[in-house]
């Protein structure tokens, strides 16, 4: 069965960002879901399960650390990959990030090539 | 970027399957899709295929259309689907692209603002260069203006640079970068015949350090491999050097105040230690300050504290048999030798004056007096090569005195003068001149045999009473031989009780008793000049009689 990549962001040229990034994943038969705000991530999150989960913290509807704290607390989703993305600056949201269950916190701009080795190594790719 | 594919398109939970199937249905086509390889994505491959159109990307053909005659319309609406997805890719790519320089240039930034070394500045340069530009050796060079020279500042990667060429050929680099331009370089001859670069170098990009517009210097890549440096290669570079140089140039400047301020500092400790030989600290801290920088006309206080006074005897007749100069280094040689017993036994000295040396002791008399004592056996140490250099000898006296002392700042607002006023002083100095009178080395009053510890460790004689000019009451004075020599010092124990009564006999005007008990004294130990001194005066009262009013008290007339 084919892997899948959730990204969460508001915004749309991160989405894409992350999704061009990892746009050589696609050869490999991992298939993209995107969306742009918790509440739908939330949803995909519970039908497709992804493997790995780009998480954005400051979304409407439902912010990003609630998303992972139902996905890890609530919903038990021991092996969705999570890893939260948040602006440079503030760095108080890793200790939040860790008390909700993700497994990885990395800041915006992120560095493509880390993100791509990142999303390889969860997916064993 | 990757190669767009038409499963892509289809396979994606998209809406162009969606679309492409609802449009195949309201059509009744019968048709199908399949790729390049004949793979079919969408619809059934059931043999109807009597048309078939081409899906294409750029001229390329990804896929076709096969089934009825409606392949030619599904396939003119997949191919501006693909073309859509495939701008939307090309966007997204230059986007990343763009994104990506962005992230390095704000790690450089980052990176640039954790250092404040200007060859890491360099180093880091180059390696985040590389993450955007392709090249083999990069070096960055800084241009001293004042030695007219070069510094390397990183070299990176393999040897295509020849350091000592560079510098030889300095004039070249003023041609190109340190002209302040930045540029691909297209004609590298005249850099290869110099040797600057190796024959093998094929491509070569460059940009100037500039500060405002100074250039300070360049940093410049090249590669032994064809590469088309672009536009965007230039610009991305000239970036990297407009951030690099006022990174390097804030470093700098750092470097330099840094090692002004510790020329400053150095120049002020230098300043601080040399005070601290013209005014001891010991006196600044007893003035409640902590440098002299601290201390304010009108600043003083109050202690009782042991002055000893020391002086060289004949000091003139000594001076008139050498030069000036000779003096000065005699005196000098002299001082050097006592300053340290001084300090070594808390005291410190307070004023030089010629060939005396006034000095204070603040904790106990038992300081002076050891000081005094250890002075005394220096002297005789300093006359040993004196002798030796045929040189006459020489004595000093000391007297001491415990009393008040004001230490004080005194002076006017232009000129101030760490001064010491105290009766001491002159008491100290009194005392000091009567040891030639005495014929003792070490005179001291009866306060600082008062305040005195373990008097008992010093051999001590009482020399009787004696009226100072310009005081009101008589003062005991005291005589330490601890300071001279070993057999004298044997004599003068063997004859301190014999001593002592005689000298209890003559303030009593038995003189006659006096003089047979100073007689003895002199018997065993002809040499104490201070029982000739009493005996004299014993046998002068014995023939002349006694003054009227004498009451045992030296009158002493003279300084």
């Amino acid at each position: 069965m084919a892997q899948k990549i959730l990204i969460v962001d508001d915004e749309a040229h991160i989405r894409m960002l992350i999704e061009q990034t990892l746009e050589e994943l696609e050869d490999e038969d991992v298939e993209f879901l995107t969306a742009d705000n918790g509440e739908t991530a939330l949803e995909l999150i519970r039908n497709e399960l992804p493997n790995l989960v780009f998480l954005d913290v400051m979304m409407p509807k439902m912010n990003g650390m609630e998303v992972c704290r139902r996905v890890k607390k609530e919903l038990g989703l021991d092996h969705v990959f999570i890893i939260i993305l948040t602006a440079k600056g503030q760095e108080l949201d890793r200790q939040k990030g860790q008390e909700v269950g993700a497994n990885l916190y990395m800041t915006k701009p992120f560095d493509p090539e880390v993100i791509l080795n990142k999303a390889r190594e969860v997916l064993g790719l | 970027m990757a190669r767009l594919r038409l499963k892509n398109i289809l396979d994606k939970k998209n809406d162009n399957a969606a679309l492409i199937i609802s449009f195949i249905e309201q059509l009744k086509a019968n048709i199908y899709v399949e790729d390049e390889h004949g793979k079919v994505l969408l619809g059934n491959a059931n043999g109807a295929n009597n048309f078939e159109t081409p899906i294409k990307l750029e001229e390329e053909i990804i896929g076709w259309v096969k089934g009825d005659d409606k392949t030619s319309v599904i396939g003119s609406l997949l191919d501006l689907l693909i073309q859509k997805e495939y701008e939307r890719k090309k966007l997204g790519n230059e986007v990343l692209t763009l994104y990506q320089e962005v992230n390095l240039i704000f790690n450089f930034s980052e990176k640039l603002a954790e250092t404040i070394d200007p060859f890491s500045i360099a180093a880091i340069t180059l390696d985040e260069g590389r993450h955007l530009i392709k090249f083999d050796s990069g070096i960055i060079v800084l241009w001293d203006n004042h030695a007219k020279q070069l510094q390397i500042l990183a070299l990176s990667g393999e040897v295509l640079f020849n350091q000592e060429k560079l510098n030889a050929h300095v004039n070249l680099l003023h041609d190109i970068s340190l002209s302040g331009q930045s540029e691909i370089m297209g004609d590298m001859s005249a850099l290869k015949e110099a040797g600057i670069i190796i024959p093998e170098v094929q491509s070569l990009i460059y940009a100037a350090l500039k500060v405002k517009h100074r250039v300070m210097g360049a940093i410049i890549l090249a590669s032994n491999e064809a590469i088309q440096y672009s536009a965007a290669d230039l610009k991305f570079l000239v970036t990297l050097a407009l951030q690099s140089s006022s990174a390097i140039e804030s470093a700098l400047l750092y470097e330099k105040n840094i090692k002004e301020a510790k020329e400053k500092e150095e120049a002020m400790r230098r300043i601080f230690e040399i005070t601290n030989k013209f005014v001891p600290y010991e006196f600044i801290g007893s003035l409640g300050r902590n440098a002299i920088t601290d201390v304010r006309l009108g600043d003083q206080i109050e202690k009782i504290v042991t002055v000893l006074f020391s002086d060289i005897r004949d000091y003139t007749t000594l001076a008139e048999q050498m030069t000036p100069e000779e003096n000065f280094r005699f005196i000098s040689s002299f001082n050097e030798m006592i300053g340290p017993i001084i300090r070594g036994h808390k005291g410190f000295i307070n004023q030089y004056l010629g060939d005396a040396i006034m000095a204070v002791f603040p904790d106990n008399a038992a300081d002076a007096l050891a000081a005094a004592v250890q002075m005394q056996l220096a002297v005789e140490e300093f006359n040993q090569k004196r002798i030796s250099k045929n040189l006459s000898p020489i004595q000093i006296g000391i007297g001491m005195h415990t009393g008040p002392l004001i230490m004080g700042i005194t002076g006017d607002s232009e000129r101030l003068d760490a001064t010491t006023i105290a009766d001491s002083v002159n008491t100290a100095s009194r005392l000091e001149s009567l040891t030639k009178y005495y014929k003792a080395s070490i005179i001291f009053s009866e306060s600082t045999l008062q305040q005195m510890l373990y008097p008992e460790t010093f051999h001590i004689r009482y020399l009787g009473m004696v009226q100072l000019k310009g005081k009101h009451l008589p003062v005991s004075i005291y005589e330490c031989f601890n300071g001279n020599s070993l057999t004298e010092i044997e004599k003068k124990k063997n004859t301190l009780q014999h001593f002592n009564e005689a000298m209890l006999h003559y303030h009593n005007k038995s003189f006659a008793s006096a003089s047979e008990g100073f007689q003895y004294v002199l018997e065993i130990n002809p040499h104490d000049h201070t029982a000739k001194f009493f005996l004299d005066n014993t046998i002068r009262f014995i023939n002349s009689g006694v003054p009227e009013n004498w009451s045992g008290v030296e009158e002493m007339s003279r300084k």
